[in-house]
């Protein structure tokens, strides 16, 4: 596992970059398999709560969909602010793929990620979950462990949703 | 085992007369009856009595929703109704179902149902949240429509909430009034939205934040993955590209989808609908009905009005219109508030024959129906059979033919003998036909579908139709699925029962694991599948998708047994409370005796008679009455149903 140590945030180095999800809101059908893949594949229940990705829509108002799902930055504000304030920052960077994750069992439910994400809060990407009383937050780590890649990308009925890998990324 | 996976746990009971809420453990009937409608179906029969009809305040109103609600098992978004069902002639107990993204609601809600009974002294609707509900004041949401009524509900209780609802028809105890979610999506046949009328029950609002929690959710995981390979059609993987170029979403419109959903159902949301006859734009959704309108203008306007006053546009569409000018062709009726009625130059035989309606008659039409206005609205808002018998001193009555099995009130649908659903050849015809006998609405909706929009795309040989199989593949798969190989041969009619029985019987019972689990029709049972090397598909998969999601193991055979009791334990609340027997079910068939509109051949009934013995033979049930016997009801785990049945003397 690399982790940066507050020494190496403070000189703000460039990391690893990462691949992304991207969304083609043009071909999405807004069902909504993605949220519960999410949730089954992290969480192990099928919660949109709990989802990595949310698809944002109202059949009533005119307009496209809108997916809701970490940018993967090449500058991740909440990574740096992460590890900014602790000695042994929850989120990580990982070694293999460049993505950040969130380890939930070291995550102190601060928030100071999700209040650093440049996206907060108008499209917020970075959620948390209570457990026993105390907050636990999650962000898209692009299923960084499972072989066939991002499982919200795999069930989508439409390829709305694509990944797209670092090399590739524009 | 403590811990409960799939279902949440709880069914939510409300007495709208008292104000009471409490809750029942969904634990003390699954897996049993599995959930939904096998849930419904067990409770009405514990407490339904003799003589309640739709309107009454003892009438339950079931909103129930399965383990596999809202989680990724496709068609996970529905929810389906039950309660006794106005439309149906007489009124009886009956089912309908929707997709949307309500029942997946109520389920983080964390419920598996509401049970709704009485009725409230003054409008009310339900507001579901987070494993709570509380009965909240509906009078300003009251002569409103399910449009307004939704987004004011969201206004109210966020944007996110979902909401059913009755329009003005259902104000109004329209029997045609359907329970509407969202733009499109509604619980059309049997007129529930008039029995939330009744109960003064506006709407039911809901929002949650829990999940479902998955049994094993790798495997879970892995048999949705699965299932989500297979096509619908023998042509459809998943979305060819040219599908999906056709699918790409312009200003005007986006396809959509229900919620949890991956079958290719091509269901599309228009935006931006301007009203011909009317001021601003709507937003609607277009799948399979549709009106026989001048342009599609006239159409998308039409639903949306449709949908907004929560009528069941099929039955105007296919029922109410067709008759309307069947009856100014036999010199009944020439106008409607001085507007022509329509007629095409020949004689409206079948559904294809009816004339366009322009969006002003259309718009007139409409609001006359959920409005009840005048003599001739206020009889079409209980649909054409109820209406008939009203307007013009009966002579109507005849020229429903064609359209209806009157029993049911409900259109022809997918048996070939009205044009509604598609093209089906004889003698498969017979298979569908032997459903609408038995069953206590339009079968098509969670039953038929699957062997009509699936099985017979495969057949070698079905009318001119050419599938992509040949005889050899195809008798093999049907030796699995069935046990009976000719069931794919068109060769076989009246003097093979069985090769119509037992499909009949197969997807029935299926139809009800669909509406207890609860799914689409449109994704399962699948019979064939031109992904697997013998190319039948996997009929296991929703035993697989039970098991890994409950945790309890049930084997197809098992799971199977649970549809076939759902369904007998219907029959039975049908024999028990509503008179149901073989006169009723051969009055259906008697309805149908016209030549088909595909073939033109008509169903020989002295035949047909001997064929319906073999069915309830195979059933369970005995010839002579159509009721079920002892040794099947104990078979299934319903000994108490039978001595119950026993004691009325209504025991086969």
């Amino acid at each position: 596992m690399a982790t940066v140590s507050k020494q190496d945030t403070k000189s703000i180095q460039k990391l690893q970059r990462s691949g992304v999800i991207e969304f083609d809101k043009k071909a999405c059908l807004t069902c909504r398999e993605c949220e519960v893949a999410c949730s089954l594949y992290h969480e192990g229940e099928c919660n949109p709560e709990r989802s990595r990705i949310r698809i944002d829509f109202d059949d009533f108002v005119p307009g496209f969909p809108d997916a809701r799902v970490c940018k993967q930055c090449d500058w991740p504000a909440c990574y740096y602010a992460c590890a900014d304030l602790w000695d042994d920052p929850p989120l990580s960077i990982d070694e293999k793929t460049g993505v950040g994750y969130i380890d939930p069992d070291r995550c102190l439910g601060c928030g100071v990620c999700a209040q650093a994400c440049p996206l907060t809060p108008e499209r917020q990407v970075m959620f948390y979950k209570r457990e026993n009383g105390k907050r636990i937050y999650f962000k898209c780590d692009l299923c960084k462990d499972r072989p066939g890649g991002p499982i919200c990308v795999e069930v989508c009925p439409s390829n709305a949703l694509t990944y797209v890998s670092a090399e590739e990324r524009r | 085992m403590t811990a409960l996976y799939g279902w949440t746990g709880k069914l939510l009971r409300v007495d709208l007369s008292t104000n009471e809420i409490s809750t029942l453990d969904t634990s003390q009937y699954v897996p049993k009856f599995v959930g939904g409608m096998g849930i419904a179906a067990k409770i009405a029969w514990d407490e339904l009595e003799p003589g309640i009809g739709p309107f009454d305040p003892e009438n339950i109103l079931f909103v129930m929703v399965g383990p596999l609600t809202g989680t990724l098992a496709s068609g996970g978004g529905r929810v389906l109704l039950a309660g006794i069902a106005p439309q149906q002639r007489p009124p009886v107990f009956s089912r309908s179902g929707m997709g949307g993204h309500w029942g997946a609601e109520l389920k983080y809600a964390g419920f598996d149902g509401v049970i709704v009974t009485g009725r409230a002294e003054k409008p009310v609707y339900l507001w579901v949240h987070d494993g709570e509900a509380e009965i909240r004041d509906a009078t300003h949401l009251w002569g409103t429509g399910t449009f307004s009524t939704t987004k004011v509900l969201r206004s109210t209780h966020g944007p996110k909430t979902r909401v059913i609802s009755c329009g003005q028809a259902g104000e109004n105890l329209c029997r045609i009034a359907c329970v509407q979610t969202e733009t499109g999506n509604a619980a059309g046949q049997g007129g529930f939205g008039a029995v939330m009328g009744a109960k003064n029950l506006k709407a039911i609002a809901a929002r949650g934040t829990q999940g479902v929690p998955i049994a094993d959710p790798e495997d879970f995981m892995q048999v949705c993955l699965e299932a989500s390979r297979e096509g619908q059609s023998p042509q459809a993987g998943k979305a060819s590209p040219g599908q999906r170029e056709w699918a790409r979403a312009t200003a005007e419109r986006r396809m959509r989808k229900c919620g949890f959903c991956n079958t290719p159902c091509m269901m599309s949301l228009h935006m931006n609908v301007p009203r011909k006859d009317g001021e601003g734009t709507v937003n609607v959704v277009r799948q399979c009905w549709g009106y026989r309108a001048e342009d599609e203008r006239a159409h998308l306007e039409g639903r949306a009005i449709t949908s907004d006053y929560g009528l069941n546009g099929w039955e105007v569409s296919y029922g109410i219109i067709p008759w309307l000018q069947m009856c100014k062709q036999h010199g009944l009726i020439e106008k409607i508030d001085g507007m022509n009625i329509p007629v095409p130059d020949e004689p409206v035989e079948y559904n294809r024959d009816q004339a366009a309606v322009s969006s002003e008659f259309l718009n007139m039409l409409l609001h006359k129906i959920a409005f009840r206005e005048g003599e001739i609205g206020d009889a079409l808002a209980d649909g054409a059979c109820y209406a008939a018998d009203r307007l013009f001193d009966g002579q109507g009555k005849p020229l429903l033919n064609h359209i209806y099995p009157r029993h049911a009130g409900q259109t022809n649908h997918w048996n070939g003998h009205w044009g509604t659903g598609g093209n089906i050849y004889f003698p498969f015809w017979l298979v569908p036909i032997l459903q609408w006998c038995v069953d206590t609405r339009d079968p098509a909706s969670d039953s038929t579908h699957q062997f009509t929009e699936h099985v017979l795309r495969y057949l070698p040989e079905h009318g001119p139709n050419r599938g992509p199989l040949s005889f050899e593949t195809a008798r093999a798969v049907c030796a699995k699925v069935y046990g009976e190989p000719d069931v794919c041969d068109p060769r076989f009619t009246y003097d093979r029962p069985e090769t119509k029985a037992i499909p009949a019987i197969f997807h029935h019972n299926r139809g009800m694991l669909v509406e207890s689990l609860v799914l689409c029709d449109r994704e399962h049972t699948r019979v064939f599948s031109m992904q697997s090397e013998d190319k039948a598909a996997d009929t296991a998969l929703m035993s697989k998708l039970f098991s890994t999601c409950t945790g309890y193991e049930t084997t197809e055979q098992e799971l199977d047994a649970a549809g076939e009791r759902t369904f007998n334990l219907l029959r039975a609340i049908d024999v028990r409370y509503f008179g149901r027997n073989r006169e009723i079910d051969e009055r259906v068939a008697k309805d149908l005796t016209h030549p088909a509109f595909t073939d033109g051949i008509k169903l020989d009934l002295e035949k047909f008679w001997p064929m319906l013995d073999r069915y309830y033979e195979l059933r369970g049930w005995n010839p002579a009455n159509g009721w079920p016997t002892r040794e099947k009801l104990a078979e299934l785990g319903l000994e108490d149903v039978a001595d119950e049945l026993e004691a009325e003397g209504k025991l086969g």
